[in-house]
């Protein structure tokens, strides 16, 4: 289970020169919004209620090193980009993969983590454990979310590049798809390391994780376009790579941190 | 919105064993929250949102209805203008689905009319509004209003018509002003005709209110998807959310159908 839990995270070598001195923002006020739908990024604990993860321990970090000031909104996934891109919001943290269509609405920071994808299937699913076995597999069908990272992995890396492939069946919500993939509506669901690995523990007879980690996606802040932000905490994530903070996060929410109840 | 309730033929009265079924079932979905601690923490977190959807929907009927008599008013009325302009409106808004209307409203219109709001004002010398002024909640709930209002005005609309024309010509002939036959007249009776449905749009209003969780306002349902999100129990937190949904939607079903029969009973004395 080690194994899969284990999300590739981008290599201190990729931080910049190190910046020997960070800009300081004088105290000024920034609106983050965020879904907490996305554990362990951002989401809230089932105990206490409390909105927690990866991004808000990031986010604070930043916000001490840079001197602003945060406060965090809440919108849904559809809204944010919108959103974030009409101004509503100084900035987005909803682990959004770095994309060139979404570039166009939006400013994105550099990527402060990589995530990878594995395959979720039925607990007694016994017909195929790997991408190919699944592609000939003629009525295995795969659930997605439209415009998602998933989705664009289950057309072009699994499948034949058809993106109105039949075997592709769509659904308004992650966990929707996942519901579909329990109750036999579809047979593979592809998800990131955090949440598949979450859904296995809270559900082990129901599913399980085969086949090796496929495409990587890189996830960024989103800001509105030309935002003076970008540069400032493109500064803080370089020197929390270099540093090691960024890594602490890791072993923190994707190591030690128990998901789920 | 929903249909009427066919009224039955009232003499024998069937024993209700559908909502002695939905009771069973309510009693069993308690049980599980009194014993199952997952159940327990499920409900905890979601009746956070029982007043973000109370406050939406509430909110939202009461200026509905307010923009829905208006409406109603405008389209019985003797100018062409007003009614054209009340008829386009109505005919409209009916025909976008409530979900469409919710994204237009938050992403095009919102927008709009605070850059509309700016050209006015920033001549004027007041300070600039931003887009950010108007929180995605109040989006929803301008949203919900304006879809809303077209329905309720045809229910205004159909219980102002359904008053007797030879009492209005009467009332005229008392020399009762317009205001006057409107609200001694015409509005006392209107009313029994409007309130039914009218409850009825509440109740499906309600139900409606769920949209706005696309926007991420924190009721139920997005409480719910986020609580779902965060634990992997779909399971469990969609039989709780239903359960506060239904709680509330045949509650008040039931309470506005005793009310229909002690009206109709008050006036067949």
């Amino acid at each position: 289970m080690r194994t899969l839990i284990r999300a590739a995270f981008l290599a201190a070598a990729l931080a910049a020169p190190a910046a020997a001195e960070l800009p300081d923002l004088g105290g000024r006020e920034v609106v983050v919004v965020t879904e907490n739908a996305y554990p362990p990024l951002q989401f809230v604990e089932p105990g206490s209620g409390k909105a927690i993860g990866w991004e808000f321990d990031a986010m604070a970090e930043i916000a001490k090193r840079l001197n602003m000031t945060v406060t965090y909104q809440n919108s849904s996934w559809d809204a944010m980009i919108p959103a974030v891109s009409e101004g509503q919001y100084d900035m987005g943290m909803d682990g959004i993969t770095i994309r060139e269509d979404r570039a166009e609405m939006v400013d994105f920071s550099d990527p402060y983590m990589r995530s990878e994808m594995f395959m979720l299937v039925r607990a007694d699913e016994d017909r195929f454990d790997d991408p190919a076995g699944f592609a000939a597999l003629e009525d295995g069908l795969v659930g997605a979310q439209p415009g998602t990272t998933q989705f664009y992995t289950a057309v072009y890396e699994v499948l034949d590049g058809d993106e109105a492939n039949p075997r592709i069946k769509l659904f308004e919500t992650f966990g929707a798809s996942v519901q579909a993939l329990r109750t036999g509506d579809v047979d593979l669901v592809l998800t990131d390391a955090t949440a598949g690995y979450g859904y296995v523990k809270a559900n082990p007879d129901a599913f399980k994780l085969v086949g090796e980690p496929m495409a990587a996606e890189d996830f960024g802040f989103i800001f509105p376009k030309g935002s003076d932000l970008v540069a400032p905490i493109n500064a803080a994530i370089a020197e929390m790579k270099a540093d090691g903070t960024l890594d602490a996060l890791d072993v923190k929410w994707f190591l030690e941190y128990q998901l789920g109840m | 919105m929903t249909p009427e309730t066919p009224h039955s033929s009232g003499t024998e009265r069937e024993f209700p064993w559908w909502l002695a079924a939905a009771a069973a079932i309510g009693a069993l979905i308690l049980w599980n929250i009194a014993t199952d601690e997952v159940y327990a923490r499920i409900l905890a977190t979601l009746s956070r949102g029982i007043g973000m959807t109370a406050f939406v929907t509430v909110t939202a009927f009461v200026l509905a209805a307010a923009l829905g008599l208006l409406l109603a008013v405008c389209v019985l009325s003797g100018s062409v203008i007003l009614r054209q302009t009340a008829r386009f409106y109505i005919e409209i808004i009916r025909g976008v689905p409530m979900l469409v209307l919710l994204f237009y409203i938050a992403f095009v219109a919102a927008p709009a009319l605070v850059a509309g709001w700016n050209a006015i004002a920033e001549p004027l010398g007041l300070a600039p509004m931003q887009t950010r002024d108007l929180s995605l909640m109040w989006r929803a709930i301008l949203a919900l209003t304006i879809g809303y209002s077209a329905f309720i005005a045809e229910v205004f609309r159909a219980g102002i018509q359904s008053v007797d024309a030879g009492q209005i010509e009467a009332a005229k002939a008392l020399g009762l002003s317009g205001w006057q036959r409107f609200r001694l007249i015409v509005f006392p009776q209107a009313i029994r005709t409007i309130l039914p449905p009218l409850g009825n749009d509440f109740i499906a209003l309600i139900k409606d209110s769920a949209l706005v969780s696309v926007l991420g306002v924190a009721d139920i349902t997005q409480l719910g998807k986020i609580y779902a999100a965060g634990s992997f129990r779909f399971f469990e937190t969609y039989n709780v959310v239903a359960f506060l949904y239904l709680v509330m939607t045949v509650g008040l079903s039931l309470a506005l159908r005793g009310f229909e029969q002690r009206m109709r009973h008050r006036n067949s004395r």
